[in-house]
């Protein structure tokens, strides 16, 4: 017998016309760089729709290929199947028009630093971009650590809706993410946020409005003074990353995590953390700033700290 | 009476209605990816009536809520009210050590099913979201839990053990638990029923084959080992699962593909079993195909592979129970493979096994295939969980006792 396509809601006992939305089923990212796409791929393999925004079609074509190319890896890696790479993907869509929002119940912005000498207005810009397109309930979020949520939630006409949401690299295996409440942030943000943490998997960590928050405050002056001990001949590269590896049981070593998060987005940091305190432990080594000077970014640009082939590291680079 | 039996899964809801005097599927269908694009109701009702119903599905609430529009939908419907509903009866995958027959659902069975989902993260939340919306949707209608394990809590602990510390048991209940169990229970039983002996004297070696495998050996009527352990990776190749291995060999792994637990667990539960060896598919009949007409080496090797490890456990719980009188075959492999029962029961005449190649030429029907004067019978038993799990919910709200 031939199937018959009918309307389903005909059949919803309880005669709602339309079921209502569930605000965690679809979320927007602005920005599908590195940790925009790790965060699209968090989200995607927990049920939920993504649409990311991109500045040009062609970013937006380039971000799809990167995230197919992710999840090759990650199939490489034994981490999932092909079929739940097809799954993955058919929820994540990419868009440069910012109406595709509106039902999202919570934006994500997390536009990569690289390339921007100030950020901070663009990001500004991005907000109110975002506000206009979507209703008052809507959250609104950056992935920024060092600049506060305040000063960007200030272009909000509702800056109680307004929360930093911090993931740390790589999005889908660090399981904390940093929550952070500005002093106008609502109780009503942060229990929506709290429930999109538990929808992808994560414990929150709860951080009162502060540049760098918990986890960069902490990680920028170890890799600084990492720095000063190698500039100072007190110990080599490689030994000062495994006295940190094999003797506290850090996964990677301040030099290798500086390469990993990229040691231009290091000397950002350092500069807004200076910037807010006055502090100069948060002066970047000139270590740092040779280094970026010279477009040695780390595992970007396969040489920073270390040399990289494919993203394998394959030694320390030579000075 | 009238009872609707579940199957919630992590994005699929499976269900039948059953009138019970007659114990007759009335209408049955599936909900499918719940949550996702695509998402739609498939529903057959006994007469050939079918339907497909795309939509919106946000949860398995909504689902279910579809599924009871349909059964009293004029067009599709086999339901006047939802009144008529007494009962509803769920599949519930790991019941742990805390329940050994079917349950009536209470907030105590739920505080202790929400206890057992570290033990099965990814099937007891959505038997239990099958729970919480029946619960919100028809708040009179008792329901019953029937659990995976429970057939299998009459093992005993020299078989249910693992040799790791003792205290590690203690402190996770760390054991075999093995799965399966309603259609174990169900298989063997009618077997018994079939060749008209008593399943209380028996010693049966159930095998059921699908795309998840197990083997349990039954001693008069009760379950005394089985190839499942405390999650369902453990015991016979299957298509994605790799089964019995070394635990020295993943850790070594873990370290030489320089892999963590998540992804460790994707590749023992995805990658492995038939698709990992063969390359070629996790579905017997695609391997079969390449094996047998197209002359595949890895498929060939994989299909030896599969057959040998079960005819291993064959072996083993004929010697644990000192002797076999019945091997059932059931699940997808099992009722419809016939080159795979006759290639698992080749050469085990010395245990008494000899099959009829003309009898065992049959697919998804009851047939015994042994030879006329084979010492052990070999019998095909088509499994049905969903009337199982029926009857016994029709027992449990009766206060009637679970006799098989």
């Amino acid at each position: 017998m031939a199937e018959k396509i009918e309307k389903l809601e005909d059949y919803n006992i309880s005669k709602r016309v339309k079921p209502k939305a569930n605000p965690l089923a679809k979320i927007g990212i602005i920005g599908c760089g590195e940790m925009g796409q790790d965060i699209a791929l968090l989200c995607s393999s927990h049920g939920i729709d993504v649409v990311f925004i991109e500045i040009s079609a062609l970013r937006v074509k380039e971000a799809i290929n990167e995230l197919n190319a992710k999840l090759d890896e990650l199939i490489n890696r034994w981490g999932i199947t092909g079929s739940e790479k097809r799954a993955v993907m058919s929820r994540i869509k990419g868009y440069t028009d910012y109406n595709v929002l509106k039902k999202c119940g919570i934006i994500i912005e997390a536009v990569s630093t690289h390339g921007y000498e100030n950020v901070i207005p663009v990001k500004k810009e991005i907000f109110k971009k975002i506000e206009n397109v979507v209703p008052k309930e809507t959250i609104i979020a950056t992935n920024s650590s060092t600049i506060v949520i305040s000063e960007l939630a200030s272009v909000l006409n509702y800056p109680e809706r307004a929360v930093g949401l911090h993931f740390l690299a790589p999005a889908d295996r660090v399981k904390i993410v940093e929550v952070v409440r500005s002093l106008v942030t609502s109780d009503e943000a942060i229990d929506f946020v709290e429930k999109f943490a538990r929808a992808i998997d994560k414990k929150v960590i709860h951080v009162n409005e502060s540049a760098g928050n918990i986890s960069t405050r902490l990680i920028v002056p170890l890799i600084n003074e990492a720095c000063e001990l190698y500039l100072e001949g007190v110990g080599n590269i490689k030994d000062i990353d495994d006295t940190m590896k094999l003797g506290y049981g850090l996964q990677l070593g301040p030099f290798e995590m500086a390469d990993k998060i990229g040691l231009d987005k290091v000397a950002k940091w350092m500069d807004n953390l200076f910037k807010e305190f006055g502090d100069k432990k948060y002066i970047a080594s000139p270590l740092i700033k040779k280094l970026v000077r010279s477009n040695r970014l780390g595992r970007i640009s396969e040489e920073g700290f270390y040399s990289y082939k494919n993203g394998i590291k394959t030694g320390v680079a030579e000075d | 009476m009238k009872i609707l039996v579940l199957n919630c899964g992590s994005s699929s809801i499976k269900y039948q209605l059953f009138e019970m005097d007659e114990k007759k599927a009335l209408t049955k269908g599936i909900v499918d990816k719940i949550g996702m694009n695509g998402a739609y109701v498939k529903n057959t009702r006994c007469d050939g009536n079918e339907i497909k119903l795309d939509g919106e599905i946000v949860d398995h609430q909504a689902g279910i809520e579809y599924v009871l529009g349909i059964l009293i939908s004029r067009n599709h419907g086999v339901l006047k009210n939802l009144e008529e509903i007494d009962a509803v009866g769920h599949r519930v995958v790991h019941g742990a050590d805390k329940f050994s027959s079917s349950m009536l659902i209470t907030d105590e069975v739920v505080a202790k099913l929400e206890e057992c989902i570290s033990l099965a993260p990814l099937h007891n939340p959505p038997n239990l979201k099958g729970i919480y919306s029946i619960k919100n949707l028809l708040p009179s209608v008792k329901q019953v839990g029937a659990f995976d394990t429970a057939f299998h809590q009459t093992m005993p602990p020299y078989t249910y053990l693992y040799a790791l510390p003792y205290s590690l048991y203690e402190k996770y209940r760390i054991r075999r638990y093995g799965f399966h169990g309603t259609s174990h229970r169900y298989v063997s039983a009618r077997a018994c029923e079939i060749l008209g002996v008593k399943r209380s004297d028996m010693k049966i070696i159930s095998c059921h084959l699908g795309n998840g495998s197990s083997i349990a050996a039954i001693k008069n009527g009760k379950s005394l080992d089985t190839s499942m352990g405390m999650t369902p990776v453990e015991g016979v190749i299957m298509g994605t699962r790799c089964g019995d291995i070394d635990a020295g060999a993943l850790t070594y792994m873990m370290q030489k593909e320089e892999i963590g637990i998540k992804e460790t667990n994707t590749l023992i539960n995805k990658h492995s079993g038939m698709i990992g060896i063969t390359g070629v598919s996790s579905d017997m009949r695609e391997i079969e195909d390449a094996a047998y007409n197209k002359k595949n080496e890895r498929a060939k090797l994989g299909l030896q592979m599969f057959h040998y490890r079960i005819k291993k456990y064959i072996g083993a719980y004929g010697a644990a129970m000192n002797g076999v009188d019945i091997l059932t075959f059931t699940g997808g492999i099992g009722e419809n493979g016939i080159r795979s029962r006759e290639e698992i029961c080749k050469e085990m005449e010395f245990m008494g096994i000899e099959i009829d190649s003309k009898k065992n030429d049959v697919r998804g029907k009851e047939a015994v295939v042994s030879k006329d004067g084979s010492k052990v019978k070999v019998v095909v038993v088509p499994t049905n969980e969903e009337l199982v799990i029926a009857l016994d919910t029709m027992k449990v709200i009766n206060n009637e006792p679970i006799d098989f």
